[in-house]
């Protein structure tokens, strides 16, 4: 509703705010704190609203150039609206054009590339068009179009309990950032007392450089939609959401029309294919803000409160949605279950014959990379053979510094250190993480303490202010770096460790693991004391 | 019940007790900011961390419940040191030092969080609301606790609070930031008595005299 009120007339009034508590019953105190604390509802929106996309994969492009171009060229600094109300400017982090940075976004229209920033600036912006995903696989997994064959053979063949135990075989690790398995998940679900049960599609991708949800969601939806039906058919689930980002406009209306086909087509409703099965989906899409990634903190959202992290227990298995238990499940770890279903676990583990880690893998490359797109890997390649010959390695003749895997709160690892195996425990040895699958390398020319500056106004930006150590950590650790003077090294740290075993949620004890990446790879770069 | 043990003294506890309600049982100190005990607890601050037996890393003492045989230790360095920094975070972010008798300056001196922080910089900008006739705001004050909020919404009913912004722009105001009068506040003062810095207080007449000479704000 209140983004209802953005887009019809640009900004939040009073007004607004009094007529959502009135029909949400929401007291009006709390709608104005909601109104508060999403990137969506904040800036006042011009006729034309641009938003400037300040993610990791554009600043690897630029090292931050398009920013300044874009704000100079419209005379506007982001959050700024032109008095005539002509047009506004916001940052926005990320859009998911991180194979074509820098990105751009005029009203609902996304533009990348190097040209980009100028059409802004003039109001001429074009679609960006998006690479074709690519699978290594003989037999695709992610990427072979949804056709529903798991739920059938779920429904028909296998029944809830048999389900479960495959998926709980496979051992399937979340795909969203910790790893957790969604096996366990699942049974602690089934298991939780409640006559009503949820599944939750985490499909808030935030992650800056990284793309891959949104290709799952936008390119195969029926995929993710049957995942939702498995883990509703496993656990006892009547209903589930998907909860998209409003920074990646097209994914809600492909996921409607998807749900829609999946209705018609007796794979969604009551009694799927006749099996008694009752299973609906609803997509929800957020207002933007990267903690809602964090499933408490998508909870809040999906519920439309402010989307800020809680403690846990209770974990969404026992109190979730409206208080039932929920299922959480990153989208890419949903898309995996059809096969899981189909094929069982066993088959499911051979698809990385190299590597402990089970299934295949989504990964995706930034700009700066020869072929960048969304790859379907095994696990257990080289981070070498993955850079050089999946992706082709760098563009223009640069050369790869160091790689960010996994989105923000991943480890870096240096080039030197690219024979490391991608899978979840070889780069934990290295301080790095799967986490999303984005692999987003910096270039020879990149300025490390620019870099660092980036990732700390990043965590700062996008903290939910609710635990101390994150709210005030982040930022000060961001202005140490920010002001032109040597840091203290030894301050730094003690502050990196307060983060790390403080912070209620992982945005702020996973910021400081590309910190200490840097601090280990790269010290001489930073502008230590 | 079930059966813990807290700096080396083993006692029962209530089956869903937390680490804190243990502690307390125990007789054991520690520092909480954001706890209320007529409140559910909160997670926030991040100053109630104690070392649990078999834990990789600290575990805040108000949202972590108790399992039998847990050996806790209150007084644990990693966990002093973490929450001796958050303290030092959270003083340094107020613009001037917290009155002395509030729950804040009381904990940061059991902690002996003194002298010069290690992490300076911007602090919270002043900007007070002296309209309500009894309930004064002091939003650069404000430690986002959230237990004003809470005391708000659980305790009294009235729904009149709310957190505000996020990242180091979080805060609190009332109704739609239109201040206590304008909001659906019904002055029970549940919100002041529990603030721990002074940022919500009760108007006492003799406060708005000194304060109407202070600043010309309100006279009586």
């Amino acid at each position: 509703m209140l983004k209802a009120a953005v887009e019809d007339h640009g900004e939040v009034t009073d007004e607004d705010r009094k007529h959502a508590a009135e029909v949400s019953g929401v007291p009006e105190a709390a709608v104005y704190g909601i109104s508060t604390f999403y990137d969506d509802l904040l800036v006042r929106r011009g006729t034309r609203h641009v938003r400037v996309c300040t993610g990791t994969a554009c600043f690897a492009a630029t090292g931050g150039a398009h920013v300044d171009a874009i704000c100079e060229g419209l005379g506007l600094a982001p959050g700024e609206r032109r008095a005539d109300g002509s047009v506004s400017l916001a940052h926005t982090v990320c859009l998911g054009f991180c194979h074509s940075s820098p990105a751009v976004r005029d009203g609902d229209l996304i533009d990348a590339g190097p040209d980009a920033p100028a059409r802004a600036i003039t109001g001429s912006c074009a679609e960006a068009a998006e690479p074709e995903w690519v699978s290594l696989l003989a037999e695709p997994v992610l990427t072979r179009p949804g056709d529903w064959s798991g739920l059938r053979r779920a429904l028909t063949e296998l029944g809830p309990e048999a389900l479960l135990a495959e998926v709980e075989a496979a051992t399937v690790r979340g795909r969203g950032g910790a790893g957790f398995p969604a096996g366990t998940k699942w049974k602690f679900t089934r298991a939780a007392k409640g006559d009503e049960k949820f599944i939750v599609a985490n499909g808030d991708e935030g992650d800056p450089g990284s793309y891959i949800d949104k290709y799952l969601m936008e390119q195969n939806p029926a995929l993710v939609l049957e995942g939702l039906a498995l883990a509703g058919f496993a656990v006892g689930a009547k209903h589930g959401f998907v909860l998209t980002r409003s920074e990646y406009p097209r994914s809600k209306p492909v996921l409607e029309a998807a749900v829609e086909q999946a209705r018609a087509d007796g794979l969604l409703g009551d009694d799927i294919l006749g099996s008694g099965f009752d299973f609906d989906i609803t997509i929800v899409e957020g207002a933007g803000s990267y903690v809602v990634g964090e499933e408490t903190a998508l909870l809040a959202c999906l519920q439309g409160l402010r989307g800020t992290v809680s403690a846990r227990p209770p974990f969404p298995a026992e109190r979730g949605v409206f208080g039932c238990p929920t299922v959480v499940n990153n989208t890419e770890t949903l898309a995996n279950m059809p096969f899981i279903a189909l094929h069982g676990a066993h088959a499911y583990a051979e698809l990385s014959p190299d590597s402990e880690s089970n299934g295949s893998k989504l990964v995706c490359f930034n700009e700066r990379f020869a072929r960048p797109t969304v790859y379907e890997v095994p696990f257990g390649m080289s981070m070498r053979a993955l850079c050089e010959e999946v992706a082709g390695g760098l563009r223009d003749g640069r050369s790869i510094k160091a790689v960010q895997i996994g989105g923000p709160l991943g480890g870096i690892l240096p080039a030197s250190k690219l024979d490391t195996a991608f899978d979840f425990d070889a780069l934990a040895a290295e301080g790095c993480m799967v986490g999303h699958g984005s692999i987003c390398a910096f270039d020879d020319h990149t300025d490390i303490r620019a870099l660092t500056v980036h990732l700390l106004e990043f965590g700062a930006d996008e903290s939910c202010g609710k635990c101390f150590p994150c709210r005030i950590g982040l930022r000060r650790a961001h202005d140490m770096f920010a002001v032109d003077a040597p840091v203290n090294r030894e301050r730094f740290e003690q502050l990196l460790e307060t983060l790390e075993l403080g912070s209620l949620c992982a945005h702020g004890s996973g910021m400081p693991a590309p910190l200490r990446s840097l601090l280990a790879h790269f010290p001489d770069e930073m502008g230590l004391a | 019940m079930i059966s813990v043990t807290v700096d080396g003294t083993e006692l029962q506890v209530a089956d869903g007790a937390t680490i804190l309600t243990a502690a307390k049982q125990a007789g054991r100190w520690v520092p909480t900011l954001c706890f209320d005990e007529r409140q559910a607890p909160f997670g926030a601050c991040r100053v109630c961390m104690v070392a649990v037996e078999g834990a990789p890393k600290p575990l805040p003492a108000c949202t972590t419940p108790c399992r039998d045989g847990m050996v806790i230790s209150t007084d644990d360095p990693v966990s002093r040191r973490v929450a001796v920094a958050v303290v030092e975070l959270v003083l340094s972010e107020l613009p001037a030092a917290p009155a002395p008798h509030t729950e804040l300056a009381q904990v940061a001196g059991r902690l002996a969080v003194t002298g010069e922080p290690r992490w300076p910089g911007a602090v919270h900008q002043v900007k007070h609301d002296f309209r309500h006739p009894y309930l004064a705001f002091q939003h650069e004050l404000c430690i986002s606790c959230g237990r004003c909020v809470r005391a708000c919404d659980e305790v009294q009913g009235a729904f009149a609070l709310t957190a505000t912004g996020r990242g180091f722009g979080a805060n609190v105001t009332a109704g739609l930031d239109s201040g206590f009068e304008e909001s659906t506040c019904v002055s029970c003062g549940a919100c002041a008595d529990t603030c721990p810095t002074d940022a919500i207080t009760e108007i006492t007449l003799l406060d708005g005299v000194e304060r109407s000479e202070a600043n010309g704000q309100r006279a009586i």
